[in-house]
């Protein structure tokens, strides 16, 4: 810019110098071509200038900002909740290079313990050697691996891990790293355990409670032709007075093992003897919600959509939990039966409702394959069943648990498809 | 007529039962009647004599513990045993308090039974005893003329001859006739006796 302007200057003073006019042209066309190229050496010079300039700064900010974005990166995963390791696959023995805070907490292990280890050998010494294989090929075939795996804390203690292990490849494709997530899925286990554990529990009272009643209904069929035995041959006994001591020894044989059936039976029943119902105030629709939760699998597995469409702020009832668990869960099972072989909308909702001031009411209603007319009037009857592998006794037992809680319960088709079965239940009367 | 002959009542719907209760309660010299549905039970006109039912507890149409809430309201006194083929025990406290002699489970022995029988009549034959008498004190009542009875039912009442008289407007000389016929009539010795035939007749509530 100052050299510039003193070039101009001088051409000015030059301009009115009158007597040299005609060399001084000379002069200034050559000094003009001159000072075009020095015009354009500059503007080059100053391009050049700017360029590197912005190349400069460009490249500082480009450090910066991948700087900043590495320290997120690492701060991110420093702050995940799970946790987060890289190993080294290009050394020998894989060794880990870097742990985030999580998975120093979930192991027990330090950074320092950890850096430059065998990834495996934090395993500890109790972990399944087939699991460990098993990650340790999957890594060395280049695949991912994806399990769940116990594994022992530095002071020994047990907790399940949610393990993925990715490859990482450079720009030619070749594996350099594996970066690994752990989660604790030990809380979510144990939770699972316990539903699992309360869902059989469920099944098995209910089946027992089943086949209690299928035993003492056979027992009662039993007991008849047993009483009307017994009384032929007493009256037979009595008849004969004294006459016919045969025919009088064989009545007795008879009415010795006719009393031998039944004291077989009477020692099973006394085996069948109901437990005393155990009668709370309890709030129907938690009961439901308890229930539903146990068996949201067997809905899964089966394809069956669970609904439930509950009335708010139902009073409570009074009576007996698993008792009234039984008759859902009696009830879903029909509607999960009823479903098998339907195709297309597989629905079970389970709804609450208040029936009058003093009622609670509640339906479990399917899409499922419904009830033929003709077998309306036995669904009740004990031994009932429409199932190969059916005892019949499921709606009987629902009907009278739910008939000693002062209720109702019955069974229809819907207008459209599928069944609705029905209960009511009183509501409990202020304090029990 | 055989009166001495207890009469047995089984309701049972196992024909075969009744058949076979029937054989074995005639070898034993009762009168049997069976019965496969309580209201054919209820429809039969009961003759009075001494006798009881066997019960089944469970049957198609009315169960065996309504049939007894029925029987009592319609005033058939007839001693009830049950029999069942459930082991339900607390129905058998239910029908136990409500007064049934005995509950006994199929099959049921000759012994229990004929045990249960026998203390069944008995309170059935206490019942006709009372009964009887009953019928006397109402047949001595229907010979009382209206203010025989007028007087009868406040002396009943525990109300003195004084207290009548003023009540009627009669004269205490009056009142005294009537009350010793009504004494008379009645064949009671004192006042408690009385109040005890007031009583027995249904003229009185036996609250006093
Ligand atoms: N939701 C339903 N849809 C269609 N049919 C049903 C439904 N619920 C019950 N039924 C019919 O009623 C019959 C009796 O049901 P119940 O539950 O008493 O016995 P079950 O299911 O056959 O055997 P289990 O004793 O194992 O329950 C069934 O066999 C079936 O024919
Ligand atoms: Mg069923």
């Amino acid at each position: 810019m100052k050299k510039k302007t003193t070039i101009s200057k001088r051409l000015a003073i030059g301009k009115t110098k009158n007597g040299e006019q005609k060399r001084l042209k000379g002069v200034v066309a050559g000094l003009r071509k001159n000072r075009n190229g020095l015009n354009d050496k500059i503007r080059k010079q100053k391009n050049a200038l700017v360029k590197k300039n912005g190349e400069l700064r460009n490249g500082a900010e480009k450090q910066v900002r991948a700087e900043e974005q590495i320290h997120i990166r690492t701060k991110a995963m420093e702050s995940a909740v799970d946790g987060i390791f890289i190993i080294d696959a290009q050394k020998q023995d894989y060794p880990i290079i870097y742990v985030n805070q999580s998975f120093q907490k979930m192991t027990g292990y330090q950074k320092k313990e950890i850096l430059g280890q065998n990834y495996f050998l934090l395993y500890g010494s109790e972990a399944d050697p087939q699991v460990i294989e098993k990650i340790k090929q999957t890594i060395r075939k280049e695949k991912a691996y994806h399990g769940e795996t116990p594994n022992y804390k530095k002071d020994g203690k047990k907790h399940w891990n949610l393990l993925r292990i990715t490859p990482v490849q450079d720009a030619r494709g070749a594996i350099t790293h594996y970066v690994g997530i752990q989660t604790d899925v030990t809380m979510m286990r144990e939770k699972q355990k316990e539903i699992d554990e309360q869902r059989e529990e469920l099944l098995h009272v209910t089946r027992v409670g089943k086949l209690a009643e299928f035993v003492s209904s056979l027992a009662h069929e039993i007991s008849q032709p047993l009483t009307s035995i017994l009384s032929y041959a007493q009256a037979a006994q009595r008849m004969l007075a004294d006459r016919e001591p045969k025919l009088r020894e064989i009545l007795s044989y008879i009415i010795d093992d006719d009393q031998r059936a039944a004291e077989v039976i009477h020692r099973l029943r006394t085996l069948l003897k109901k437990s005393k119902p155990d009668m709370k105030q309890l709030d129907i629709n938690t009961l439901i919600n308890d229930t539903v939760e146990l068996i949201t699998t067997d809905a899964t597995v089966r394809n069956v959509d669970l609904k439930r469409d509950f009335a708010s702020h139902l009073p409570l009832v009074t009576g007996d939990r698993v008792q009234l668990q039984q008759v859902l869960l009696n009830l879903i099972s029909n509607s999960f039966e009823a479903l098998e072989s339907s195709r297309d909308v597989r629905e079970i909702s389970i709804r609450t409702s208040l029936q009058d001031n003093d009622t609670i009411r509640v339906e479990v209603k399917d899409t499922g394959v419904g009830l033929p007319v003709e077998n309306i009037p036995k669904l009740f009857t004990r031994f009932f069943t429409s199932k190969p592998d059916g005892l019949g006794m499921g709606l009987s037992i629902s009907r009278s648990i739910i008939e000693a809680h002062g209720g109702r319960l019955d069974v229809d088709n819907n207008p459209g498809s599928g069944v609705t079965a029905y209960f009511t239940i009183p509501i409990s009367t202020k304090d029990a | 007529m055989t009166a001495h002959q207890p009469l047995i009542y089984v309701v049972d719907d196992n024909v075969s039962i009744c058949r076979a209760l029937k054989l074995l309660l005639q070898a034993y010299g009762f009168k049997v009647e069976t019965f496969t549905k309580a209201a054919d039970f209820l429809a039969y006109k009961h003759p009075r004599q001494q006798s009881c039912l066997v019960l089944d507890i469970r049957l198609p149409d009315i169960d065996g513990l309504a049939l007894q809430e029925i029987m009592a309201k319609k005033g058939i006194t007839i001693p009830i045993i049950f029999i069942t083929g459930h082991g339900d025990i607390p129905m058998s406290v239910k029908t136990m308090k409500a007064g049934a002699i005995d509950f006994l489970p199929k099959p049921v022995t000759k012994m229990k039974l004929l045990n249960a029988i026998t203390l069944a009549i008995s309170k059935s034959q206490a019942q006709l005893k009372k009964q009887a008498e009953i019928d006397k004190i109402k047949r001595r009542v229907k010979t009382l003329s209206p203010k025989e009875l007028e007087v009868f039912q406040l002396v009943a009442k525990g109300m003195l001859s004084k207290q009548i008289a003023y009540k009627r407007g009669t004269s205490l000389q009056t009142i005294k006739v009537h009350r010793s016929r009504v004494m008379q009539k009645m064949q009671a010795e004192t006042v408690t006796d009385l109040i005890r035939f007031a009583q027995m007749a249904g003229l009185t509530s036996s609250q006093n």
